[in-house]
């Protein structure tokens, strides 16, 4: 199975670039009309990724800026190709619409859409957004949720009387049903998390944590799988920082306040780190790194090219 | 006095004549020889083009005659408005996307959180028609079992709660189908207008909702009186609660140099349907009170189109035609003008119009028919004011 590399574009990040609001014009005449938005900004990271040759986009819900499903719609018809991939709550609404919006979009974007659910909030973070489901029963919901969503998709008549959902005589008709449904990317490390993901997850998406606590849960994740019947992809949510000596990356690193799980070091060093990880049987990185355009095109010009040199050498081994 | 304009959007396929039922526009119909069917190539090959692209075609098209924007239908086999409008947003400058849903498929607050992006990916260009009435069983199909009633109580609280998380945080709401502690949008997406509200629906229950929280209360066209009464007592109850209510119409036309030519396009389309299909049109039954007004108007067995001819330019048959209203208006593009105007004088404030097929019909509809409005030597619109 070939490795997908996807960027993180994180619209939480530089929160002031391209914003109308933001902008001071005082000496030179800016002719900007309020046209040109962020969401000018987020295509250029879009375009900067599909330029250097990422296969897709992962975009984090950030409940306190831009909607991630709004923003991955606005920008699919400007970047050709990328996979796109917007995490959700799974709080936000129906099964049945849900689906049906997935399956417009991967009608009208040649099925590049993938789906990400977002790992639970705090029982006050749900609060605020109207989510009173018992956290015991969090798991649960997500797992009908992909059922009633799949199920719809697969066909009609479906008939569905869950906890959360209810369906009678659903399914959709053609044209709607002849494209694929997004492949289901779920997350966190919990025991039940990881046993959700055995029974409906298409891949898994992991923290970035030392090699040693991925191979665990890993491991755990396989087996739980296998005793489902399914199997499951593994990926990894990576934040890297890579320049092209050890001297500049030493400094950007202490001075960015990177997260701890960060790679770090020249572009050779980060390449070999990440497939370090490909070893382990990960198969789909999403790597993210603040400063979002400039640092795609590096990591897409600079670290990318290694990194697929180096796996493609621990796939001939294999 | 200024009215909106707007023009459809066909999310549910679009038809390349009234004279023919199939979807040749797109891929809602098998490829047959007249079909642009955005996707396939001559050799059946992808194409790289998808059924976006003919929907970007027309809403350009609407927006460059003058229409303010259009509507993006919701029913079960539509492409879906809320993926529809953000993939046009950037293609277009003006245009309008009115989102056609139903408020209890979604969580409030994150249906708020869509719309403040939404409205910075388009420099708040989203409106919205709020959905309540629906199918009756069919809902089912939508993972929906509540009641028609408790469906726009429901209409109503979300609402409620999309506006009063929109007012910035610390909200919180406690209600029957909603509750919200705290909670409300971030002061980047608060500062968004919050979309313009379009309403649907003739039961009394949603004309109490209505009065609360829309902005435009829109209607299927209904004979003009009957039309006159329902918006005098929405705008009546609205008033009662110390609001101000709009209404609008959704129609379609046929908009023609002569009326002759206007009717011998509706009776082409008309004599082409099967008697079978005639009786099919009549439709099912359904808990929607509009539908079943619209059901009442069509004689079971008409043989004739002129049959179908309530009035003066009002011809009751287009449901036979496509899918949707029965009633539309027929004429030169003069009469067309005329009976807008009319329906202005009797208290219409923005439109829906619709024209099969949507792209040329927006063309001829923007140049011929908008441009008279407001320019006849009678002065209706003056005197509306």
């Amino acid at each position: 199975m070939t490795i997908q590399s996807y960027w993180q574009l994180d619209v939480a990040e530089d929160a002031a670039r391209s914003e109308p609001g933001a902008r001071q014009s005082e000496l030179f005449r800016d002719v900007r009309t309020p046209a040109f938005n962020r969401y000018d900004y987020y295509a250029q990271v879009a375009q900067a990724a599909a330029q250097t040759a990422f296969d897709g986009l992962f975009l984090p819900h950030r409940p306190q800026s831009d909607d991630s499903g709004i923003v991955a719609a606005a920008i699919a018809r400007s970047a050709a190709r990328l996979a796109l991939i917007p995490e959700f709550p799974a709080s936000a609404g129906s099964a049945v619409y849900a689906a049906k919006q997935a399956v417009s979009f991967q009608r009208q974007t040649h099925e590049r859409l993938g789906w990400a659910i977002a790992s639970a909030a705090g029982s006050a973070a749900r609060a605020r957004d109207g989510d009173h489901v018992p956290e015991e029963q969090l798991h649960a919901r997500t797992e009908e949720f992909l059922a009633v969503a799949r199920g719809v998709h697969a066909g009609q008549p479906f008939d569905f009387a869950g906890q959360h959902f209810e369906v009678k005589g659903g399914g959709f008709q053609a044209p709607l049903n002849r494209v694929a449904f997004p492949k289901v990317f779920l997350q966190g490390e919990s025991e039940e998390a990881l046993s959700l993901s055995a029974r409906a997850a298409d891949v898994h998406l992991f923290a970035a944590a030392p090699a040693s606590d991925l191979r665990g849960l890993i491991e755990t994740l396989d087996a739980l799988a296998v005793r489902a019947g399914r199997s499951v992809a593994f990926g990894v949510i990576q934040p890297v920082l890579a320049r092209d000596n050890a001297a500049d990356a030493q400094r950007y690193a202490e001075s960015a306040g990177l997260p701890g799980a960060a790679i770090t070091g020249t572009y050779a060093e980060v390449a070999q780190r990440l497939a370090d990880l490909a070893v382990l049987g990960l198969r789909h990185f999403v790597l993210a790194a603040p400063s979002s355009l400039e640092e795609a095109y590096r990591i897409g010009q600079h670290v990318l090219p290694r990194f697929r040199a180096l796996t493609e050498r621990v796939a001939a081994a294999a | 006095m200024t009215i909106d304009f707007y023009w459809r959007l066909p999310s549910h396929g679009c038809h390349g004549s009234l004279r023919d039922t199939a979807y040749d526009r797109g891929d809602w119909s098998p490829t047959g020889t007249r079909n642009i069917a955005p996707g396939l190539d001559r050799n059946g090959a992808d194409d790289g083009f998808r059924y976006v692209d003919h929907l970007g075609a027309i809403a350009k098209a609407a927006e460059s005659v003058g229409f303010i924007g259009g509507l993006i239908p919701s029913f079960p086999n539509t492409d879906d408005p809320w993926v529809i409008s953000p993939l046009l947003a950037r293609e277009t400058k003006a245009f309008r996307f009115m989102i056609a849903f139903q408020p209890g498929f979604l969580n409030p607050v994150h249906a708020a959180r869509m719309s403040a992006s939404l409205q910075r990916a388009t420099g708040g260009r989203t409106v919205f028609n709020i959905i309540t009435g629906g199918g009756g069983p069919s809902q089912l199909w939508w993972g929906d079992s509540f009641s028609h009633d408790d469906r726009y109580g429901r209409t109503t609280e979300f609402l409620d709660v999309f506006k009063g998380v929109w007012g910035g945080e610390g909200f919180s709401y406690d209600g029957r189908f909603y509750q919200v502690r705290d909670g409300g949008l971030s002061p980047l997406l608060a500062r968004e207008e919050i979309p313009e509200i379009w309403f649907s629906g003739s039961s009394d229950a949603a004309l109490q909702s209505a009065a609360k929280h829309a902005d435009y209360y829109l209607s299927w066209l209904e004979p003009f009186d009957q039309l006159t009464d329902k918006f005098a007592r929405v705008k009546e109850r609205t008033a009662a609660l110390g609001g101000e209510q709009k209404c609008a119409v959704r129609v379609d036309l046929v908009a023609r140099p002569t009326e002759e030519e206007a009717w011998a396009e509706v009776r082409a389309g008309f004599e082409s349907l099967s008697p079978e299909r005639r009786r099919q049109a009549r439709g099912g039954p359904t808990d929607s009170v509009g539908a079943a007004r619209q059901q009442a108007l069509k004689p079971s067995e008409a043989t004739r189109y002129d049959e179908l001819i309530v009035a003066p330019n009002l011809w009751g048959g287009f449901s036979l035609l496509r899918g949707g209203p029965a009633l539309g208006i027929v004429g030169s593009y003069e009469q067309c003008a005329a009976r807008l105007e009319e329906l202005i004088t009797r208290g219409t404030d923005a439109f829906i119009l619709a024209g099969t097929p949507h792209l040329e019909e927006a063309y001829r509809v923007g140049e011929e028919v908008l441009p008279l409005l407001g320019r006849r030597e009678s002065g209706v619109l003056q005197a509306a004011e």
